[in-house]
């Protein structure tokens, strides 16, 4: 998909107008948050549950060059075939190579974010298969040429009449209605077309086991079970820090999973494959791949501080809790991940100069962190982002801050350093701003009501401020 | 009794120094006896945010060099204690000395309110109110200190006064330092909302423990909605000060 970070405000400024963001904004993570709290009392203890899966995350992110080996072993021994591949180029020219050989004319996807990642559907495209998604959302953002809204429900901010619309329009259905169970049939029967005489199946995975080679998908549709059943040839792409050592721990995360997602105790389906179909089995891929994706991760998992961000199970829970996602919503931040979790990853792999507004774009209420089930701490990460760009990191290409910035924090620290100058300078910038007072509140500084003051008041600085008083209150009370 | 130092955050300082007030007035009726260092500036938090490290540094040495000595150091802002507690150590990883004191800076840092309930065991620190209060969870008391209960348990042994609930009480404000200007459509959206909910709770003064927030949502009713209350803890607790 094409990359947008650097027009996260141009697209959050459409959006804080756009009438049905606001109204699916204020309604669906508010509702997401509130049944994943009240889903989570189900554990006798809901915060030791998170904390399991914190943990368990965490260990296996810190052996992950070894889980994925057994992985590997393993998925290879049930016969599957594990490909790496160390960016989206490689990955996709090994799909598209696949599907060319097979002679596909489309190809059939279940929801995933890694191929959002890596612009799958346009490279098949270019090839001249078309590459159908599966799962509802995607398959009417992906009518409408939109990228996700929102990584657990993609299109729910679109109206069922735009709906109704494209669907009339791509020939989904003959009929307009807008009645939401008879807009899913349609598309659903729509897509079962697809998976008849399907070649090619291309999914994502949620976990990975490495004690048996198994992968896990999530869902509450069934149609990442139709792309693993229904084709001759599975290929499941998954980014190489979705592994977990064993079953017993991989339940533990699934436990997690849907409670901080959808706010459900376990999605509709969950499907586990290991390796393709057997000679006694009644149904399954003939061939199963795995593509295993680096994609720069490999460069977050050598970096200290930056490691925890592969623990995130893609939840999309930090989402619901954001503040700021909950007014701009998924589009503004420009590629496959939104929200906290976007802010954390999409600076690491797509580069600290190109994502500016997406780790500035925080107040650090730390309202992500408190509700992850993966252990990120995201503000965190956040303030370390700032700090390497504004020192020209070059693993991550920091970008160094602008002039007037460095210039601003410069004289902040020589001055916050020095309690004399300090305090001349609060008394020049006394001066300056108590001028502008207007009616008892300061309401503009250069002219016009800016940032701030377009509609916020400022107090007037005080005088004498705090600390001349108490010099003389002291005085006084001696 | 062990003397606090007080450290007054400098938004405070600059901008709200008859909170400062009220904090010197409970301590006095209070009978906790403190000292104040004239020679205190800023935690060193705005620099922090902006990913200025090397500032932040310089900063927090001058801090820790002011109050180093002291016993305990007491705070009526929830970020600064955040910064001092949290950020301080980190900071120093390629300094031991430093480090050092940072943590030891750390251990003896409190918020305001957590200071008063959780060390000194006051559950009342009197002041008179008559209304309805609600509550606002500042981010940096609630997820950054989990102090939450120490002032609601304060906020209801004020005579008079009732606490009532509000509606998404512990979402942020959208002050978030340089946030509220460099993204102030934004931020304005999350403070619109935020006094919204304070009006629904039907309370006649919205309360918090946090300068940051303060200055955004009084600044945003101050426009908005003249004639609504907003208040610091400190001024609720201690009554209304003349001067």
């Amino acid at each position: 998909m094409k990359i947008r970070t650097h027009e996260y405000m141009d697209i959050a400024r459409e959006q804080l107008k756009e009438p049905n963001a606001r109204a699916v904004l204020d309604f669906f993570p508010v509702i997401l948050s509130a049944m994943r709290d009240a889903v989570y009392q189900s554990f006798e203890d809901p915060q030791a549950a998170i904390q399991a899966c914190r943990d368990i995350r965490a260990n296996a992110v810190a052996r992950l060059p070894k889980l994925l080996e057994q992985f590997e072993e393993q998925a290879v021994k049930a016969g599957a075939k594990v490909v790496w591949a160390a960016d989206s180029a490689q990955a996709n020219a090994y799909i598209v190579d696949l599907a060319q050989k097979l002679g596909a004319r489309h190809a059939a996807k279940g929801k995933s974010m890694v191929t959002e990642e890596t612009g799958l559907n346009q490279a098949l495209e270019d090839v001249g298969i078309a590459a159908y998604e599966t799962d509802l959302g995607e398959f009417i953002a992906q009518l409408l040429k939109r990228p996700p809204f929102h990584i657990v429900g993609p299109a729910l901010n679109v109206p069922t009449a735009e709906i109704r619309d494209v669907f009339l329009e791509k020939g989904v259905m003959d009929a307009p209605t807008e009645d939401p169970v008879e807009l899913g049939r349609a598309a659903r029967k729509y897509l079962r077309d697809r998976f008849h005489f399907l070649d090619i199946g291309v999914t994502g995975v949620n976990m990975a086991v490495a004690e048996t080679g198994t992968i896990i998908n999530v869902e509450n549709e069934g149609n990442i079970r139709m792309c693993k059943s229904s084709p001759k040839v599975q290929v499941s792409i998954m980014t190489l820090e979705k592994v977990l050592p064993n079953m017993e721990e991989a339940m533990m995360v699934l436990r997690n999973l849907p409670r901080s997602a959808t706010g459900q105790l376990i999605s509709a389906y969950v499907s586990m494959d290991t390796g393709p179909k057997k000679a006694e089995e009644a149904d399954g891929p003939e061939e199963l791949h795995i593509i295993i994706l680096d994609n720069g991760r490999s460069k977050v998992y050598a970096d200290p501080t930056y490691r925890q961000a592969l623990q995130c199970i893609r939840c999309g829970a930090c989402l619901n809790f954001c503040p700021i996602y909950r007014k701009v919503g998924g589009y503004s931040y420009g590629w496959a991940y939104s929200g906290p979790m976007g802010q954390v990853l999409s600076p690491m792999l797509l580069g600290l100069d190109k994502t500016k507004d997406l780790y500035h774009s925080c107040t650090l209420c730390k309202h992500c962190q408190s509700v992850c089930p993966g252990g990120v701490e995201h503000p965190k990460i956040l303030l370390t982002h700032r700090a390497r760009n504004r020192e020209k990191e070059p693993q991550f290409h920091g970008a160094g801050a602008p002039a007037s910035l460095e210039a601003r924090y410069r004289a902040f620290a020589l001055a916050a350093s020095r309690p004399k100058v300090w305090n001349v300078m609060i008394r020049g910038a006394r001066t300056a701003l108590n001028q502008k007072k207007q009616g008892g509140m300061v309401k503009e500084l250069f002219g016009k009501p800016e940032g701030w003051f377009a509609s916020r008041d400022l107090p007037p600085m005080g005088r004498p401020t705090f600390n001349q008083w108490i010099k003389e209150y002291k005085k006084h009370k001696k | 009794m062990t003397p606090i130092s007080l450290h007054i955050p400098c938004l405070m300082n600059m901008f709200m120094p008859k909170t400062g007030k009220s904090v010197v007035r409970l301590l006095e009726r209070l009978d906790v006896p403190f000292v104040y260092h004239e020679d205190q500036t800023c935690c060193g938090l705005p620099a922090s945010n902006a990913g200025f490290l090397p500032e932040a540094r310089k900063v927090a040495k001058h801090f820790m060099e002011v109050f180093g000595d002291d016993p305990v150091v007491v705070s009526p802002s929830g970020s600064c204690v955040e910064m001092i507690t949290q950020r301080y150590p980190a900071l120093f990883e390629d300094e031991p000395e430093w480090k050092a004191r940072a943590q030891d800076m750390a251990s003896k840092t409190y918020e305001f309110t957590q200071y008063l309930v959780d060390i000194l065991g006051i559950e009342d620190a009197g002041g008179k109110f008559s209304g309805k209060v609600a509550y606002h969870e500042s981010c940096s008391l609630l997820r950054g200190l989990g102090v939450s209960e120490q002032p609601k348990k304060l906020i209801a042994s004020v005579k008079g006064a009732e606490l009532v609930p509000m509606q998404n009480a512990d979402v942020c404000c959208g002050f978030g330092g340089e946030f509220s200007h460099k993204y102030s459509e934004i931020s304005e959206t999350m403070v619109q909302e935020k006094v919204t909910n304070f009006i629904n709770s039907g309370a006649d003064v919205l309360v918090m423990g946090e300068p940051g927030c303060f200055l955004n949502i009084s600044g945003y009713v101050s426009r908005n909605h003249p004639g609504r209350k907003v208040m610091h803890i400190a001024d609720l607790l201690a009554g209304p000060i003349d001067s």
